[in-house]
């Protein structure tokens, strides 16, 4: 393994640093020096700068970054938005509508987050089917790939509970169908129901439930999690193309932090944009006897919705955890389950064929689902009746 | 079996046996166990604590008699208190109310699919169901789509010319 890598010869030779020893045997030490006497944390950003990119590595290796930085932004509008939230059935639908329609910047900020939850996915998305096609989860990546898959489960779980908050029908009826499914699991599914909803119906204790998830557990988990991701990453340092490219490896710094940074900015304008051009709605309030309403939950939860729509009578455990159950599973073990030594497509064709059915089928799902659905706005009223009154009345 | 700290570490305190240093380090895992377990036993009992919540049966008169024809369904909307964990709340709730020739049914109007509300629509002389296509007849007998069962019927009882459901809160 390289130890000091640079791209050229530089002209000048720099200065050596001098050795700790030395540094804090002067009489006056720069404050930095002083910091870095105490801290010793020059070393472990030289460290991570200097970090050996193979040749090859690109675009497609800044996703990660991406991400690490949107993930820091939730948590800064997050944390802006509980101040003026309060999680109660009487309260969080007009402490929303107090930040979107009064707060100085609330709804941008609110817009800041709601989108930023969107683009998470899209970008995490991005990022695991670029290590699947890259093969990076392959020996000894496995563990980096696993954590992977453990933190887009949080993720999920971070838009299912964020989605309850606002307490608004869109909300409240998404939160309805999405606790019935941990309804339909055989035998526990009864009390696994009771469990996340806090009582038999979704309600006060639900919203705490919720709230109280998405503030302080799931960020807690995403952090330990996160911190493991990327302490892997750099443990193994990134796999390179699939392909051994000729070149020399270089440095983090500059070039690929670089691209790090002009993908985030593009990252950040298309969020910026979103948040300014699409607004955050908020329909009308929840109202749990309401009888006109069409729930439909977050986009990306389309796909799972058609296929409960396409599942026959009885067997609605198959759509609600047997595939989705089995698809994480397999995400899961995907490292056991492919084990040719190789990460070349060709080589190890069954998963790649099989990893780009199941991608398209979720892709297809997911688009008849935001097709047939209608947008916001227009949840009340006979909102997705056409669909079914197509079909034949037996 | 000797792990690696065992080793390592044997010089620094050659003291010590290496039976008391195991002895020790047990100590210091169970000590730890108890410490957690102290924290987490309590606090996952208080977060399962609604599974101990019994549900009460309530009756409340829901639409006069005269205003259900034989043959007809209607929507009816009552009002009860109830106990929303911290809060006491009136909650409104609907009810689907059937009249066949011998009897009344009343029919709870979420979907025994995934609980969304189901719509009459009385030209269809059916129940639809807004989310994944799942029908049901005047009865509450699935026609198609995926819900499993039937619609969940209350009982009903007649009484002073008012129809009454019994509903659990
Ligand atoms: C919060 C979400 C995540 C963050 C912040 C994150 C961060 C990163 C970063 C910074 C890198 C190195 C640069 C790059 O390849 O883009 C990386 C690599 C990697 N990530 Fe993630 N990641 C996240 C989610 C995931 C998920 C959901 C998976 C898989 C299911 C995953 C699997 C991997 C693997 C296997 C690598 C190593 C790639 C290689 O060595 O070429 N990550 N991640
Ligand atoms: S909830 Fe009614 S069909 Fe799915």
């Amino acid at each position: 393994m390289p130890t000091i890598l640079t791209p050229e010869e530089p002209t000048v030779r720099p200065v050596p640093e001098p050795k700790p020893e030395e540094r804090l045997r002067r009489d006056r030490p720069s404050l930095g020096d002083w910091l870095d006497l105490r801290l010793g944390w020059w070393g472990f950003v030289r460290k991570n700068l200097d970090e050996p990119m193979p040749p090859g590595v690109g675009w497609w290796q800044t996703l990660g970054n991406l991400l690490l930085t949107l993930l820091v932004f939730q948590f800064v509008t997050g944390f802006a938005l509980a101040m003026y939230y309060s999680p109660s059935p009487t309260d969080a639908y007009r402490s929303v509508k107090h930040i979107t329609e009064e707060v100085t910047l609330g709804s941008f900020v609110r817009g800041l987050h709601v989108w930023g939850s969107t683009v998470i996915v899209i970008v995490t998305v991005l990022h695991i089917l670029r290590v699947f096609f890259w093969g990076s989860y392959k020996k000894p990546r496995e563990l980096t790939w696993v954590v992977g898959v453990i933190i887009f489960n949080l993720i999920l779980a971070f838009s299912f509970t964020g989605y309850l908050l606002p307490w608004d029908q869109k909300a409240y009826w998404a939160t309805v169908v999405g606790t019935r499914i941990a309804g339909t699991v055989p035998v526990l599914g009864h009390a696994l129901m009771l469990l996340i909803r806090g009582g038999e119906e979704v309600g006060a204790l639900t919203l705490t439930r919720f709230y109280a998830s998405h503030v302080m557990l799931l960020p807690a988990l995403l952090m330990v999690f996160t911190g493991l991701h990327l302490y892997l990453v750099r443990r193994h340092h990134i796999a390179g193309p699939v392909l051994p490219q000729k070149g020399r490896p270089t440095p983090f710094y500059p070039v690929q932090l670089f691209k790090d940074a002009v993908v985030v900015l593009g990252g950040m304008g298309i969020v910026v944009y979103l948040a300014l051009a699409f607004p955050p709605a908020l329909e009308a309030m929840a109202d749990p006897s309401g009888t006109d309403f069409a729930p439909r939950p977050e986009w990306y939860f389309l796909g799972l919705y058609e296929l409960l729509k396409i599942m026959p009578a009885g067997y609605e455990v198959v759509a609600t955890l047997v595939i989705p159950g089995g698809i994480s599973l397999g995400m899961l073990l995907l490292p056991w389950l492919d084990r040719s030594p190789s990460r070349h497509p060709a080589r190890r064709q069954w998963i790649i064929v099989l990893g780009t059915a199941i991608i398209l089928l979720i892709a297809i799902m997911t688009l008849k689902g935001i097709l047939e659905t209608p947008p916001p706005g227009h949840g009340s009223g006979h909102a997705g009746l056409p669909v079914t009154l197509d079909r034949p009345l037996a | 079996m000797k792990n690696s700290h065992d080793q390592a570490d044997a010089s620094l305190d050659g003291q010590l046996k290496p039976t008391r240093r195991r002895l020790l380090g047990w100590l210091v895992a169970g000590i730890n166990l108890v410490v957690a377990g102290v924290v987490v036993g309590p606090v996952l009992g208080y977060v399962a604590s609604p599974l101990r919540r019994k549900a009460k049966s309530e009756w409340v008169p829901v639409l006069d008699e005269a205003e259900l024809p034989v043959g007809q369904t209607r929507e009816a909307s009552f009002v009860l208190r109830i106990r929303d964990g911290f809060a006491e709340t009136d909650q409104k709730y609907s009810v689907f109310l059937h009249r066949t020739p011998d009897r009344v049914m009343a029919f709870d109007p979420a979907c025994t699919h995934l609980g969304c509300r189901v719509k009459w629509m009385g030209d269809k002389d059916r129940y639809f169901c807004p989310c994944h296509g799942g029908v049901f007849n005047a009865d509450g007998k699935v026609v198609s789509g995926p819900p499993p069962k039937p619609l969940e019927e209350y009982p009903v009882k007649v009484e002073d010319g008012r129809i009454w459901i019994q509903k659990k809160v």
